[in-house]
């Protein structure tokens, strides 16, 4: 009989209209490593977030070795045996590493009101050396370190307390082969000193191959907890999703030749530390994507496009020959963007849905030189219900909204403007499948009106499923060129990319 | 989990009183209203505490004589607050337009009035320069160039007082003061309203870099408020000058204050953005009117007035503040 360490209780969290965990019961074993999936905005960060105290919980509670846990941040959180690796940045800038891994518990090394900073000091850097990290030095201001090691710093930070409960969240991905194997390395010690690890990950590979069993959540919902020994990667993505996983959301169309008109040229665009000397063309009524890994310079391609990078040189032109250097050049001539960043650059979060549909279009809302709110409404209206954005009336803001509503919001600004050239960074990120479904069929039917696009996003098989052309990128150059066909595979693109 | 961190809205049913309160505070009407409501009480409280003396009509033209210019200066103030910028300087910019005023107002009474828009313009200017193009906040920016003019106006005036042309008070009369008052509002109030300057303006105070990415020329319409609130509060130094007829050291001293404790009891959120409505302006200058005079009225000493002022101004901000954006203000 195996022994339940933590049981979530009918956990319950709401973020305004966005009921993002329901009544999710959920036992975890001692001596257990338990992977966490399922599709972004499922629910796990959020429910793991409630568990670190970080959230709170609107109703239901979580059970710890019997008793109820009640914490209201990471400290406290700590202090009662659970911790977390977070898929962010988790250690301060500022701090020395020792300091950062006594973070919140500092009282230990205080007497008399005066911290012992050397005490501090020499047991982290014992609990480094015992970790196998002797290359860090626990004096050294964090900043001194990249990335990875900052990582591995977080995994000290969060393990040497002997936590009953570790949830690592999402950190692989910005770890390298060794950093992941002395993660693994930790995760295996901690379940065999009979502890417990939550681990979240969208590498289902890796899931299968490094937990016990696997929880499923899907739209806050629990679906299913399988042994890991049981499943392939196939059963959980149906689990995850819901149903047998098809294309049928994406484009089925091949081999449908696109104008040779070009509408849009890059030459030699470069942006200091971003991309070095890109060139393209974007032809009329075509997808076109842009894909590779987070960090490879993608993103700001869009930003180039827009004119909204700085420092970049080289050129962005128009068909007609018109330099596109600013982003009210971009938009006066056309052009569309939907960052990646939805809340801070794709929206004014804290105003309203009509505000943010008509901004750009202001200028032609005017009759007789005179903009009435009651045009600004009905324009925001016709095109918010038009792409069926789920909201009280448009003068409800647009921070109340789920992201799959604020991004419709976007393109709902968007379709409004009736732009000719849509760049669209990420555009399903955090976006639930119904919404994704949507914005797919948008983007088929703005190529149908013979618009041009230009697609940035993470998800391989997005890009494979909607595009005419893909560009790969890799370092903040080009690395490769791929032409839509049926026979493209996930592989040959990952190959491009690393 | 980083995309969700700051819209926490708790929607069960046994939602806490805070939560409530919160819920309540966040309704557009509880901020349009409350301010009024405010007044009203205000009014009835002073009216009855002065056994009726505050709403004797004698009392009440005096009350909106000492209105015109903070209401004026106060609606450039507005269109800089909307953006989430402050503006300390007023007080010293409206002292050194007015000591322009009353240079010029020897001459011709016109090229005093544009002389002194000028001047408010060009320390506008100034003020939104540093803003810009060095990129520091408005609050640091306004605290020196409030110091730079606050000294220049000093020196200025270290021998005697700057008169004006000794008849100009023939124009301080209720009936010019209040029509140039109401053609500033209301010129103000059609720019707000019906062209993109509102929107635009609170698209900036309730994310800027949105507002960028949306095609607003931030920058530009930074600085051309600031020239603009400017040119305003010139236009208000006039009002000045035809009230007082010379201009002393301490000139507008105090007014940047008193501007940002009337907008903010009128219901401007201290950090602008969406929220914002014109009526604040209106509202929130009677209301500080009212305040003051009432408590001069029952024979308060000027020290106390203001610690009262000071208590009161503290209550409004922290039943006002938008926490969600507070932390913007620029």
């Amino acid at each position: 009989m195996e022994e339940v360490i933590l049981r979530a209780e009918n956990v319950n969290k709401s973020f305004g209209i966005t009921h993002a965990v329901k009544d999710v019961t959920l036992p975890f074993n001692k001596g257990e490593i338990r992977g966490l999936i399922g599709e972004n905005g499922s629910g796990k960060s959020t429910l793991m977030s409630m568990l670190l105290g970080i959230y709170s919980i609107d109703s239901g509670k979580f059970i710890l070795d019997g008793k109820e846990l009640n914490v209201n941040n990471q400290v406290e959180a700590n202090r009662n045996g659970v911790s977390i690796i977070v898929q962010e940045m988790g250690t301060l800038s500022g701090l020395t590493v020792a300091e950062n891994i006594f973070l919140g518990n500092e009282d230990r090394f205080v007497k008399f009101g005066i911290k012992n900073t050397t005490a501090m000091n020499r047991e982290a850097q014992a609990l480094l050396d015992k970790y196998g990290f002797n290359r860090i030095d626990a004096t050294m201001m964090i900043d001194n370190y990249d990335f990875e090691d900052r990582k591995l710093i977080e995994i000290v930070k969060a393990t040497y307390f002997d936590p009953k409960v570790l949830v690592i969240d999402e950190t692989t991905t910005a770890l390298s082969q060794s950093g992941r194997d002395e993660l693994y390395k930790h995760m295996n010690r901690i379940r065999d000193e009979g502890n417990t690890v939550i681990f979240i990950s969208h590498d289902l590979a890796e899931v299968i191959k490094y937990t016990n069993s696997i929880s499923v959540l899907r739209d806050g919902v629990l679906i299913d907890t399988v042994q890991s020994s049981d499943v392939t990667e196939d059963d959980l993505k149906k689990l995850m999703v819901g149903r047998v996983l098809d294309d049928r959301y994406y484009r089925t169309d091949y081999g449908e030749a696109v104008s040779d008109d070009v509408v849009l040229s890059v030459k030699n665009v470069s942006v200091p530390g971003e991309i070095k000397n890109m060139s393209f063309e974007l032809h009329k009524g075509e997808i076109l994507g842009i894909g590779g890994l987070s960090e490879c310079g993608m993103h700001e391609v869009g930003k180039a496009v827009f004119g909204a990078s700085y420092d970049r040189t080289g050129e962005v032109t128009l068909a007609d020959g018109t330099p596109i250097n600013s982003i009210t050049t971009a938009i006066k001539h056309s052009i569309a963007y939907a960052s990646k960043d939805r809340d801070n650059e794709s929206l004014v979060i804290n105003d309203s849905i009509s505000d943010n549909i008509c901004l750009p279009s202001m200028d032609s809302l005017r009759v007789n030189n005179i903009l009435l709110n009651k045009h600004l409404n009905e324009f925001a209206n016709k095109y918010a219900k038009l792409i069926s954005v789920k909201m009280v009336d448009v003068n409800q803001f647009v921070s109340d909204l789920s992201g799959g509503n604020k991004q419709k919001v976007v393109l709902a600004r968007w379709i409004g403007k009736n732009s000719d050239i849509v760049v669209l960074d990420s555009p399903t990120r955090g976006i639930d499948v119904k919404v994704k479904a949507d914005i797919y069929a948008l983007m088929s039917e703005m190529k149908k009106q013979g618009k041009s696009i230009i697609v940035i996003s993470e998800e391989i098989m997005e890009l494979l499923g909607m595009c005419d052309r893909i560009l790969v990128m890799k370092d903040g150059a080009l690395s490769g060129e791929f032409m839509r066909s049926p026979t493209l595979t996930e592989e040959d693109f990952i190959a491009k990319m690393v | 989990m980083t995309e969700l961190q700051n819209i926490e809205i708790p929607t069960t049913e046994n939602k806490s009183f805070g939560a409530k309160y919160r819920e309540f505070m966040d309704k557009p009407v509880t901020r349009g209203v409350l301010p009024v409501v405010g007044l009203l009480i205000i009014i009835a409280l002073f009216a009855i505490l002065t056994g009726g003396k505050i709403i004797q009509p004698f009392n009440i033209s005096l009350l909106l004589s000492q209105t015109y210019m903070l209401m004026i200066a106060a609606t450039g103030v507005f269109l800089i607050m909307t953006m989430g910028c402050l503006d300390f300087s007023q007080g010293s910019m409206l002292a050194i337009a007015s000591i322009v005023i009353c240079y010029l107002s020897t001459y011709s009474l016109p090229l005093a009035i544009l002389g002194g828009m000028v001047t408010g313009g060009a320390i506008g200017a100034i003020n939104g320069f540093f803003l810009v193009k060095r990129k520091m906040p408005s609050f640091i920016v306004t605290i020196c160039t409030m110091f730079l003019f606050r000294g220049l106006c000093a020196y200025l005036t270290t021998n005697s007082p700057v008169y004006a042309i000794g008849d100009i008070n023939k124009y301080n009369t209720m009936t010019i003061e209040l029509t140039l008052t109401a053609i500033v509002l209301l010129l103000v109030y059609l720019l707000f309203h019906f062209t993109k300057l509102g929107s635009n303006l609170k698209a900036i105070g309730a994310g800027e870099t949105g507002a960028r990415f949306a095609g607003i020329k931030v920058e530009k319409t930074k600085l051309l408020v600031y020239i603009a609130a400017g040119m305003i509060t010139g236009f208000a130094a006039f009002i000045n000058v035809i009230k007082v007829g010379s201009v002393t050291s301490t000139s507008g001293n105090m007014m940047e204050t008193q501007i940002l404790i009337a907008l903010v009891l009128g219901g401007l959120p201290i950090s602008g953005g969406a929220k914002v409505r014109f009526t604040n302006v209106i509202v929130g200058v009677l209301t500080y009117k009212i305040l003051s005079t009432g408590l001069v009225m029952m024979g308060f000493t000027t020290q106390m007035q203001q610690l009262i002022e000071g208590v009161i101004f503290l209550i409004v901000v922290a039943i006002f503040s938008d926490r969600k954006s507070i932390q913007v203000i620029k």
